[in-house]
């Protein structure tokens, strides 16, 4: 493979193949688009502008749709039914306690007592309209002629890092907008904390336009930093943005990937790949030169997505990577699918694993370390112009380029005559891709070290779908899942090997297999954690979760060489079980896993 | 109704079926189910204090104006302030980690009262102390404004009382339930254009004509499997959140409501693949509708989201029942619009 690609960037005509694959994709695909087609596409628009223009015209032009989710029974002459008018969330209905009895409401404003429904829903109903009755009172009070009577509170928040010198951090927090900067006195001096304060206080009294009643309005909530105002104003810090982020990114990137699958998929339907199957070109110039418009188009997609939420370079450059792996799933998918229909699933798949993975450590964007597995924390930090370090880019992108690579490498293995035109199963189909790569018995272990990003993945989702179980279930449960999943990296492609007929099936074979799978996984997983440590020396704390089999394991000679042992005897095991036959494959896959949970649970309770 | 359309259909389920990627549909869905939970447990421990057992920010309180303060945040559950001489002893215990965060509050000469308040930079409990601060700060302003009455011209309304609830109570309804039931009807509709564009593709249509089946029969049969799918994984899931504890109401409704999305978005998916037929231009296409009818009628009253949300956490009323038969007559109205196209379509020009 490395070799091929070496050759490819070497010489100028396997390039210019290369890119007139490329070009001649381009035409193509853009000629598909009729006038038909297109002006289908401006109907369609056009009727969702014209919904979305009688939703403004009829109502509140906000998305809400939590619209009157709520019921609460109030008096048209009571005060609290200006309330509910004003909340897009409660709807007003006629007052009665039978009404609430039936469930026609779910809370009631009665004489001077207001009464929810005993249950979650009712409690619901009652917190939304205490937060409606709040805002409420502030537009009251922000009509209110008298600003200080109205307001009495300003209030200047500061986050301050504690492991700072005093000094510096007591320097670092708080100045109040608008006015002298008083802060350092206030801390070290309680004396001029009065006349320091009245500086801002002038400030900020005259400046009246603008925040809440004459006061300075809060920023947006960065993390760091200082807000002031009114304590309605103040806003704890909410990942919200990352949501909106994986959204902005990945809902266009669909789009390509699914022009991209179509087209891959269709080289294989009524064999119109084989034209250029017998061209002079090499099958990996092919798949790059078919990729490529794609890839740019990824890329261009981004920038212009960049460049509307305000990102730089570092955002690009983020991003681009989540494309090329998306980009990499959909080439194996569209390898391996027998019909458009599974291509749309595995394709839907996908996406809605690499959205939820990029997504979740991106709620925790402002907090935690263990963030920084998602691109999209770079692209946050890079909004916040906060920089990035070239470890920590490297990180995070780094899975995404060795995932996204490994699965264009597995899927150009199987960019033959022998394998485009066959109809197969998806898992015998990926069976194949996985033993065209086994050349001679070395490659078993490369196969193993290479599974490392999809295991780390896989675990990390697990987790993340394990979280909503009790303690006492999802730490046994989680514990399985890894050892399943690891065991799996360290296996499938033994199996795969086998029944391609790559080995021969003695026992001899399978133990030097073995031996070596597990050897790979470990090098692959100890090169994991060292180049976190070097890049990332404050992550020791997720290290421990993710590969539970490597606790302390760098440390201690004695300490590394158990997890060696357990990767390879149970990689031998499963090894034994994939010379013999599908079943004793099966059965020995359960029997690692059942070493390795045992392992990983004395490992958890001793350390513990 | 002909058995033809149902032969079809049944030979386009039991397809799907061998090729056991309905499962894979299956699972991707458990997993969307399974993550929000993890998001929605997730994000409550982070913003609601309750939650946290056995949790209380400690809060070092100084300055002139402390006292009123210090009365004030005393009430508050999961609070607990601390008098301070000075700002200088409430930031040394903040910094020695004895406090969680510092309040100082002085007068200003204004008459208004300046507060100054840190809280730490560095992990989740941030977001905690700073909700929390919140809730003693706003009380605090509504006790120092009743102070100053008299020089307002509007009095604040007293709040409802306040009861312990999941802060995701509706996040629920009004994101996860959605998301899982237009999910499997947007891939019904996409199944409709892969099976189409593939068929004409690879050009197993003109095979069929031979059979005693017309085109319109056939593109009818497809129809209607995909169509039926969406509703029936739709009860699935129901089921299963029930299973789970969130209960979900007016089911018939809501799989009234499915079924009627799902023969639009097939019936558009026919249409698309009719108009046109290679799947490179026929599946964005269909994506684009898609997110156009659901970006498009977000803004709406009733749109369809609101719609099932309001179905699904028992808010309905006899307009959530209009709105039901509305769409379920839009449904059937582009059905038939799709049936005339595809007796005016000539299936050999395809």
């Amino acid at each position: 493979m490395r070799s091929a690609l070496r050759s490819l960037l070497q010489s100028p005509k396997r390039l210019s193949g290369t890119l007139r694959i490329a070009r001649w994709e381009l035409t193509r695909s853009a000629g598909g688009f009729d006038r038909r087609a297109i002006a289908f596409t401006i109907v369609a628009l056009g009727l969702a502008g014209g919904a979305v223009a009688a939703g403004i015209a009829s109502g509140p032009g906000d998305v809400a749709l939590d619209r009157n989710v709520y019921r609460v029974g109030v008096d048209a002459d009571s005060p609290y039914h200006e309330v509910v008018a004003g909340s897009a969330t409660l709807a007003a209905r006629p007052p009665s306690v039978d009404a609430l009895e039936t469930g026609e409401v779910d809370v009631v404003v009665g004489d001077g007592e207001i009464v929810a429904d005993d249950s979650e829903k009712g409690r619901a109903a009652l917190t939304a309209f205490r937060g409606a009755t709040r805002a409420y009172n502030d537009r009251l009070m922000r009509a209110e002629e008298d600003g200080v009577a109205a307001f009495p509170v300003a209030v200047t928040l500061s986050y301050e890092d504690r492991t700072l010198d005093r000094d510096l951090s007591a320097g670092g927090g708080g100045s109040e907008i608008g006015g002298a900067s008083g802060a350092d006195t206030d801390a070290d001096n309680g004396d001029q904390v009065s006349s320091s304060d009245d500086t801002s206080e002038d400030g900020t009294d005259e400046r009246s336009a603008g925040g809440t009643g004459g006061l300075p309005a809060v920023g947006a909530g960065g993390v760091s930093g200082t807000d002031s105002g009114s304590p309605a104003d103040i806003a704890p810090p909410f990942p919200f943005e990352s949501l909106v982020l994986a959204f902005a990114f990945l809902v266009p990137m669909n789009f390509v990937v699914q022009l991209y699958g179509s087209s891959m998929l269709g080289e294989r339907t009524n064999r119109r790949g084989e034209l250029l199957l017998v061209a002079p070109v090499r099958p990996i110039e092919i798949v790059a030169g078919k990729t490529l418009p794609y890839f740019l188009g990824t890329a261009i997609v981004t920038a212009l997505i960049a460049l509307a939420v305000g990102g730089g370079v570092v955002s690009v450059a983020a991003v681009v990577p989540i494309g090329l792996c998306f980009l990499a799933a959909t080439f194996l998918a569209s390898m391996l699918a027998r019909s458009f229909t599974e291509l749309t699933f595995v394709t839907v798949a996908a996406s809605v694993f690499l959205t939820s993975y990029v997504f979740v450590p991106a709620v925790f964007a402002d907090i935690a370390p263990i963030a920084l597995i998602s691109p999209l924390t770079l692209v946050v930090r890079d909004l916040a112009s906060e920089s990035v370090s070239l470890g920590e880019y490297a990180f995070s992108t780094g899975p995404f380029y060795l995932s996204g690579l490994v699965l264009f490498v597995l899927g150009t293995g199987i960019y033959r005559e022998e394998d485009l035109f066959t109809q197969r199963a998806v898992p015998l189909k990926f069976l194949d891709a996985l033993c065209a790569r086994l050349t001679r018995r070395r490659s078993v272990a490369l196969l193993s070290a290479l599974s490392i990003p999809f295991v780390f993945v896989a675990e990390l989702l697990s987790i993340a779908v394990l979280f909503a179980l009790p303690m006492e279930y999802s730490v046994p449960v989680l514990l399985l899942v890894i050892a399943g999943v690891e065991e799996l990296g360290k296996s499938i492609h033994i199996y795969a090997g086998f029944t391609g007929g790559r080995f021969d099936s003695g026992t001899r074979t399978a133990l030097v297999l073995g031996v070596l799978s597990g050897i790979g996984f470990f090098v692959g997983e100890k090169a994991t954690l060292l180049a976190q440590a070097v890049g990332l020396p404050e992550l020791a704390l997720g290290r421990a979760a993710f590969v539970p089999s490597g606790v302390g394991g760098i440390e201690l000679v004695a300490l590394a060489l158990a997890p060696l042992a357990l990767h390879c005897v149970t990689a031998l095991i499963s090894a034994l079980g994939a010379s013999r036959s599908k079943r004793g494959y099966l059965l020995a896959y359960l029997v690692a896993i059942g070493v390795h949970a045992g392992y990983n649970f004395t490992v958890v309770n001793a350390v513990v | 109704m002909s058995d033809a359309r149902f032969t079809i259909a049944k030979r386009e389920l039991s397809g799907l079926r061998k090729e056991k990627t309905i499962l894979l549909a299956l699972a991707i869905q458990l997993f969307i189910a399974a993550f929000s939970s993890f998001l929605v447990v997730g994000l409550v421990s982070l913003y609601d204090p309750g939650s946290v057992e056995g949790y209380s920010v400690d809060v070092a309180v100084a300055g002139e104006a402390a006292d009123d303060l210090l009365a004030v945040a005393a009430r508050q559950d999961g609070l607990d302030p601390t008098r301070y001489s000075g700002p200088r002893a409430a930031y040394a215990s903040f910094q020695s980690g004895r406090s969680d965060a510092v309040l100082v509050a002085n007068r200003r000469p204004s008459g208004r009262i300046g507060v100054q308040a840190t809280v730490p930079d560095e992990n989740v409990r941030t977001t905690l102390v700073v909700v929390q601060l919140r809730e003693a700060l706003r009380a605090y302003e509504r006790a120092e404004r009743e102070e100053m009455a008299g020089r307002l011209n509007g009095m604040a309304l007293e709040l409802p009382p306040e009861q312990r609830s999941n802060p995701y109570y509706d996040f629920t309804y009004t994101v996860l339930v959605p998301l899982l039931l237009f999910l499997p009807v947007f891939i019904s509709g996409s199944i409709t254009v892969d099976s189409i564009t593939e068929e004409l593709d690879r050009g197993t249509l003109t095979l069929l004509r031979v059979a005693p089946v017309s085109f319109a029969r056939i593109l009818e049969g497809k129809l209607l499997a995909a169509a039926l799918l969406a509703p029936a994984q739709v009860f699935l899931w129901i089921a299963l959140l029930s299973v789970n504890g969130t209960r979900i109401a007016n089911v018939p409704a809501l799989l009234v409501l499915v079924g009627a999305f799902s023969l639009l978005m097939t019936a558009v998916g026919v249409a698309v693949s009719l108009l046109a037929p290679d799947r490179r231009v026929a599946q964005p296409v269909y994506s684009v509708c898609a997110l156009a009818f659901i970006g498009g009628t977000a803004t709406l009253a009733h749109g369809p989201v609101n719609t099932v949300a309001r179905l699904a956490i028992d808010s309905a009323g006899p307009e959530t029942t209009t709105a039901v038969a509305a769409y379920g007559l839009f449904a059937i109205g582009i059905y038939a619009a799709t049936r005339w196209l595809i007796e005016r379509t000539d299936a050999a020009a395809l």
